[in-house]
């Protein structure tokens, strides 16, 4: 495999990087953010989609630092595993990415902005011609979908981020920034239903962190994951709940997100709202996870089929559930 | 030692007339060790426990090496980055060179266009198939592959043409831009296609093709007592489904090829069987094989996946020829994939039959097996799958129908257990449910039908050492076995398989056996000591250099930094089969044996010239031969040596291997002969979870019968290895076909190789049958271990939660299948409320017990008794005396080709016999 030669802009401060990116932009360059590049080069050893710049955000000291209520979009994803500060519903979907030596390099926001997956997309080029190539990556050629023939609106390729779910679940607002200026939103509003937009960033806009409610320590959650090995698998299906636990001990809010089964993670919130949040709630679990199931609509893109996938749907929903359950009893 | 000291004052006084002492004895330490009692045997009057009586190499025993945990020669260069493998080749002037591949899964190439590729600057050369285009193949029986498409394309992936360029970038460029026009053929995916008639057969065997099928081998073996498994009072019959599973090694293929100033070709590969290749390249490149020196690099795993003659070795010839510079190809991980010769998926239909005294009545298989574009080792693969499950257990009769088919997939071939592993985990697995049937425990069952040693098969294998008893008993005690077995709770469960497996194979696939050995080892030693090995056994990893080594240090008392080993060159490594069919340690150990002792008898011959002491009583020991009888009176061995050396310089010898005569003669019978076999039997443990269907296999208790173990610590490794080799098949591995035939995960990420996660603890065990032909009593360690993983663990996950599977990779998703099948059939909602199987015995047990106990007390006076009467596979149904059934039993089946009968209600691969060969259709002559 050979990567396709790019020049690198590596910027020492958040200004100077969205200023590169302004520049490129009005010059009519191509680009790409890169971060800890476990995503990213990959994709462009294999054609897809590659740039032939690409602007570091490795140096940009203001997209570090890891506190309770803020993480940057440049705390490696091993940091979050072996943060004492960290939310531990977020130490717990990071340390269920990938391997630790992929954590090491890898950021909390290449994990947000993870590209979709699809055994169609992630091949090499000459693989990918001969199915006569793909809608996704290969413009150009008007190349069909191969996961769902005679359509090419939507593309079906699958978001398989892990921390996104969790995040959700603890209302973490998501901060971005660009030459134009700053602007932040609830993280289930950043995602766009399509493989191929993702998300709200637009050219030269990058993500400077996330922020959690102060009172997110009083959240208790847990996140499932369906994967065939206990490493480097993508989520096949993963489902993040939590539960807000007020002064007085009642449940004030819960929350679940799912990722993994879809081209976005997704928040529940009408699956939710209709669940009983008196002491009881944890009953529900049977209900709430046969429901879920209803709600995914995965597609045969990834290792498992969708079939198994919807079932697992219910599976992981309840144990999130029951497991979040077990850790509010346990205190 | 003052002696010493005042020898080397005396050294400068008279120069030309000392001995060699120390230092100069040679070795890292400068004094001579006393010999150990306990690693000397019994027979030699030594304190080694021989439980399994003497062997024929016991008075070439010293005590040095065998049998002691070594780490391999080679270690030290891998471990610091200094082992060159095939990519790690870098010569003054190379270029780039790049495979052009179909990217059409059949079709017919009408034309390539070079023009944009010329264009280009950089590139320096480019190839096509008409630049060579004789046939290869790894089997001459069935050459089938050019070193580019000729006509038509059989696979995406397929190699058309190739280019070389300056460097990788300009390279790919040029690959990017050959033009090629093709005309689609209608491709086939699915084996079951492969038997019947199509317009365009995959490939043409001319008059021997079979029907217009894309059959490219079929196998019929009907042997023993038929007509009694109509009297079977326990049956299990299935249809498995296996999918294909690739090596999956770290190494990529690679190779470099270079064109000498004196025309001949050195041919850097990192290939197992270096002498195959450097037949195909001298039939390819229209050269003599002594214009070639095929140079194996360090191999980075090869499985049998590097075993045979490649396409892509071939075209770095031709561009290094046609560009005058060296050139490289290393691949991409997508073209290993596309490269496979992986295991064949495969459609297994296995039928396994009990009577009422709990002896196996017969076993009836079916296999389909799926050949992609090539033959590779197919022809010998569809053999396998009938042929090597004919033991551990003595069976009434055994019907195997076999055949192989061409699909338009990447070729299978030989991998690790080659052909055996899918069909035997049927087996285990039917025999799992048989004891169920009948009620009796699984181990108990086993070990009340086994051969005994020295003895024959039903198809007329000679069977020498077994320790299949051993294994079983230990793997039983150490588990923890009765305590476990069906007794644990919903989820948790234990399963037992076995193994059994060629070491080496019996035929070597080029010669006569009778006129050329299979191997041969080259002895040198000059004035220094130091002992060169010459062999072409190539060391891909499994410690062939090591084992060598081994051998000949223990044989000349040396230790192992006195011994070097050349086995990388064809120039200067006699002809070697090379590292296939598990045959390195027992055929080129042996040959280095005879070579050694060799050596060995001059050295003595020498000491005793010295001494004075008659030769037969001298022994050696830590570089030293002395008087066995008074061990103060000897020479050291430098002395002997350079005595020895006298006259005529430097002490070379040779020794070789060839397998005694042994087998049948009807058609097919030479397939899965082998001079000694291996055994073993594994306990998995593994925790279901039975909402998901995923399977973790928590420990796994491995006993293997390796003869005797060289080098426990390289035993240990391949059965620890084997374990995780198996175990991917079993879980997760698989090559992914999607609904267009394209292979969907032709890289590391999408093929699951089990991780550090997956892996259970594994507690090897080795059992030593002292196998009476095996270098101080070895067989393999190789790929029999690899066996039984499979379905001790798919008996493991009954065990757990009571359901069968038919089908691998038991995947969540299959198994979660599988499942909800048992659940609905048993009007369940809620798989956690699925019943836990149990066991309760019947008075068969106690019959089986004490048939394994009287059986256990017949085994061991025969594999101690040096001329035990002949044992012939049917002799437990009392059918026959000690004479070959065929000639005693009127009832006893011999055949080798389908009746009419069977033709009118053939099984799936039994089908491929409905075909005529072409020769014997009307209208051809």
């Amino acid at each position: 495999m050979k990567t396709p030669a790019f020049e690198v802009h590596m910027p020492k401060t958040l200004d100077d990087a969205l200023e590169t990116a302004k520049h490129l932009h009005e010059g009519g360059h191509d680009f790409d953010w890169i971060s800890g590049g476990t995503d990213l080069i990959p994709n462009y050893k294999w054609g897809i989609n590659p740039k032939p710049h690409v602007i570091s955000i490795f140096g940009v000291s203001e997209l570090k630092g890891i506190s309770a209520t803020r993480i940057g979009a440049m705390v490696r994803l091993q940091d979050i595993v072996e943060s004492t500060v960290a939310h531990p519903l977020i130490v717990e979907a990071a340390g269920t990415i990938a391997s630790v030596m992929i954590r090491r390099s890898g950021t909390l926001g290449g994990n947000l902005c993870l590209d979709t997956r699809c055994f169609w997309l992630n091949q090499s080029e000459t693989w990918r011609k001969s199915i006569d190539y793909c809608h996704k990556c290969d413009e150009g050629t008007g190349a069909d979908c191969r996961v769902i023939p005679n359509q090419n609106e939507l593309c079906v390729a699958t978001y398989q981020g892990d921390l996104a779910p969790a995040l959700m679940c603890l209302d973490a607002r998501i901060h971005l920034a660009s030459h134009r200026g700053t602007r932040s939103m609830l993280l289930e509003d950043f995602f766009q239903e399509d493989g191929i937009t993702r998300n709200v960033l637009e050219t030269g806009e990058i993500v400077t962190h996330i922020q959690l409610p102060e009172n997110s320590a009083d959240f208790i959650g847990s996140y499932q994951k369906l994967r065939l090995r206990e490493a480097w698998d993508f989520p096949e299906g993963g489902v993040a709940f939590s539960v807000g636990i007020s002064a007085d001990g009642t449940v004030s809010t819960i929350n679940m997100a799912s990722t993994g089964f879809e081209s976005i993670p997704r928040k529940h919130i009408e699956l939710i709202e209709a669940l009983d949040k008196g002491p009881n709630w944890a009953l529900e679990a049977e209900r709430l996870g046969a429901e879920l199931k209803r709600a995914v609509r995965p597609v045969l893109n990834t290792w498992f089929p969708p079939a198994y996938r919807k079932k697992m749907a219910s599976v992981l929903a309840r144990r999130a559930m029951e497991e979040t359950s077990k850790r509010v009893t346990s205190g | 030692m003052p002696e010493d000291k005042k020898e080397i004052v005396g050294y400068r006084q008279q120069p030309g007339k000392l001995d060699f002492t120390r230092p100069g004895s040679g070795g890292s330490s400068p004094n001579s060790e006393k010999r150990d009692p306990s690693m000397i045997p019994q027979s030699q009057g030594g304190e080694l426990d021989q439980p399994w009586g003497p062997h024929r190499h016991d008075d070439l025993v010293t005590g040095r090496i065998i049998g002691k945990r070594t780490p391999l020669i080679d270690s030290r260069w891998k471990v610091t980055g200094q082992a060159v493998y095939g990519d790690d080749v870098r010569l003054p002037g190379e270029i780039i060179g790049r495979l052009v591949r179909s990217d059409r899964h059949y079709a017919k190439v009408l034309s390539i266009d070079m023009t944009d590729v010329e264009s280009i600057p950089g590139v320096l050369a480019t190839a096509t198939g008409i630049d060579a285009p004789s046939a290869f193949g790894v089997l001459p029986v069935t050459k089938d592959e050019h070193a580019m498409a000729l006509e038509k394309v059989r696979h995406i992936g397929d190699i058309v043409a190739c280019v070389a360029a300056e460097d990788e970038e300009t390279a790919r460029l040029a690959s990017a831009a050959v033009r090629i026009e093709y005309q689609d053929l209608e491709p086939i995916f699915d084996m079951r296609d492969g038997l019947k008639d199509s317009p365009d057969p995959i490939h043409d065997r001319d008059i021997y093709h079979i029907g217009e099928s894309n059959v490219q081998k079929r196998v019929f073996q009907r042997f023993g007592r038929i007509s009694d498994l109509k009297n079977s009072i326990a049956s299990y019959e299935n249809e498995w489904t296996f999918k294909g599973v690739n090596h999956g090694f770290t190494e990529p293929h690679a190779v470099v090829a270079h064109w000498d100033p004196r025309g001949r070709l050195t041919l850097y590969t990192p290939q197992q069987v270096p002498h195959y290749v450097h037949r195909a390249l001298a039939d390819v490149l229209d050269i003599p094989m002594h214009q070639i020196n095929v140079h194996r690099t360090y191999v980075g795993g090869g499985f049998g996946g590097k075993s045979d003659p490649f396409p892509h070795e071939m075209c770095a010839a031709i561009l290094a020829r046609k560009s005058g510079r060296p050139v490289r190809i290393t691949f991409d991980r997508e073209e290993v994939f596309w490269t496979n010769r992986g295991r064949h998926p495969s459609r297994i239909s296995m039928a396994i039959h009990a009577d009422k005294e709990g002896r196996f009545s017969g076993i009836e298989t079916d296999a389909l097996i799926d050949g992609g574009g090539f033959a590779s080792f197919g022809h010998v693969t569809t053999y396998y799958n009938g042929v090597l499950h004919t033991a551990p257990y003595e069976i009434g009769a055994f019907h195997y129908t076999g055949a192989r088919v061409w699909t338009n997939k990447p070729a299978s071939g030989a991998m690790r257990g080659h052909g055996a592993v899918n069909s035997r985990c049927a087996v285990e697995v039917g025999i799992d449910h048989i004891s169920e049937e009948l009620g009796v425990d699984p181990i108990d069952l086993r070990l009340a039908n086994l051969l005994p040693p020295h003895s024959a098969t039903i198809t007329g294998f000679r069977v020498t050492s077994i320790g299949m008893r051993e294994c079983l008993e230990r793997v039983r005690k150490e588990s923890g076995w009765d305590k476990k077995f069906r007794k644990m709770p919903l989820g948790k469960g234990i399963g037992v398989g076995c193994g059994f497996f060629i070491s080496g194979s019996g035929l070597p696939i080029h010669w006569d056996p009778n006129k050329f050995p299979h191997a041969t080892v080259h002895l040198k030693i000059d004035m220094d000591g130091g002992v060169t090995i010459h062999t072409g056994a190539a060391d891909i990893g499994q410690g062939s250099d090591t084992v060598v080594g081994q051998a000949v240090a223990e044989v000349l008392g040396l230790p192992m930094d006195m011994i070097r080993i050349r086995s990388k060159e064809s120039d200067t490594s006699p002809v070697d089969l090379g590292s296939y069919s598990s045959r390195v340690t027992f055929m080129n150990a042996n040959a280095a044996v005879s070579a050694a002792m060799e050596v060995r008898s001059e050295l003595i011959e020498a000491a005793s010239l010295i001494t004075g002491v008659e030769a037969s009583c001298l022994v050696l020991g830590d570089r030293r031969i002395f008087n066995k009888k008074d061990p103060a009176v000897g020479v050291s061995y430098l002395q002997a040596l350079h005595k020895a050396q006298e006259d005529r310089g430097a002490l070379i010898a040779s020794g070789s291997y060839r397998t005694p005569p042994m087998g049948k003669m009807h058609k097919g019978a030479a397939a899965g002969l082998a001079p000694a076999y291996s055994f073993s039997a594994y306990v998995a443990e593994v925790d279901v979870d039975i909402e998901t269907g995923r399977i973790k296999v928590e420990k796994v208790w491995a006993a293997h019968d390796c003869g005797k173990a060289l080098n426990p610590l390289s035993v240990e490794g391949q059965i620890i290895g084997s374990c995780h080799m198996g175990l991917g098949q079993v879980i997760s591995e698989e090559m992914k076909y999607g609904r267009t035939g394209n292979l969907l995960n032709p890289d590391l990420l999408g093929y699951k190789i089990p991780t550090v996660h997956e892996m259970p603890e594994v507690v090897p065990i080795i059992v030593e049958s002292n196998d009476p032909e095996g270098p101080f009593g070895a067989k393999e360690a190789g790929e029999g271990p690899l066996l039984p993983i499979l379905p001790a663990v798919c008996n493991a996950v009954y065990d757990a939660i009571g359901v069968r599977t038919n089908e691998l990779p038991l995947t969540p998703d299959r198994l979660y299948r599988s499942i909800e099948k048992a659940c609905k059939q048993q009007g369940i909602k809620d798989p956690r409320d699925l019943p836990n199987p149990s066991l309760e015995q019947t008075p068969l047990s106690d019959i089986l017990i004490r048939r394994a106990k009287d059986h256990a007390k017949r085994d061991r006076e025969r594999r101690l008794n040096p001329n035990p009467d002949a044992y012939y596979n049917g002799q437990l149904f009392n059918r026959h005396d000690t004479g070959p059934p065929e000639e005693n039993d009127p009832d006893w089946t011999v055949q080798v080709l389908p009746d009419q009968e069977y033709l009118e209600n053939p099984k799936l691969a039994g089908s491929a016999w409905l075909h005529k060969e072409r020769r014997h259709m009307e209208g051809v002559e």
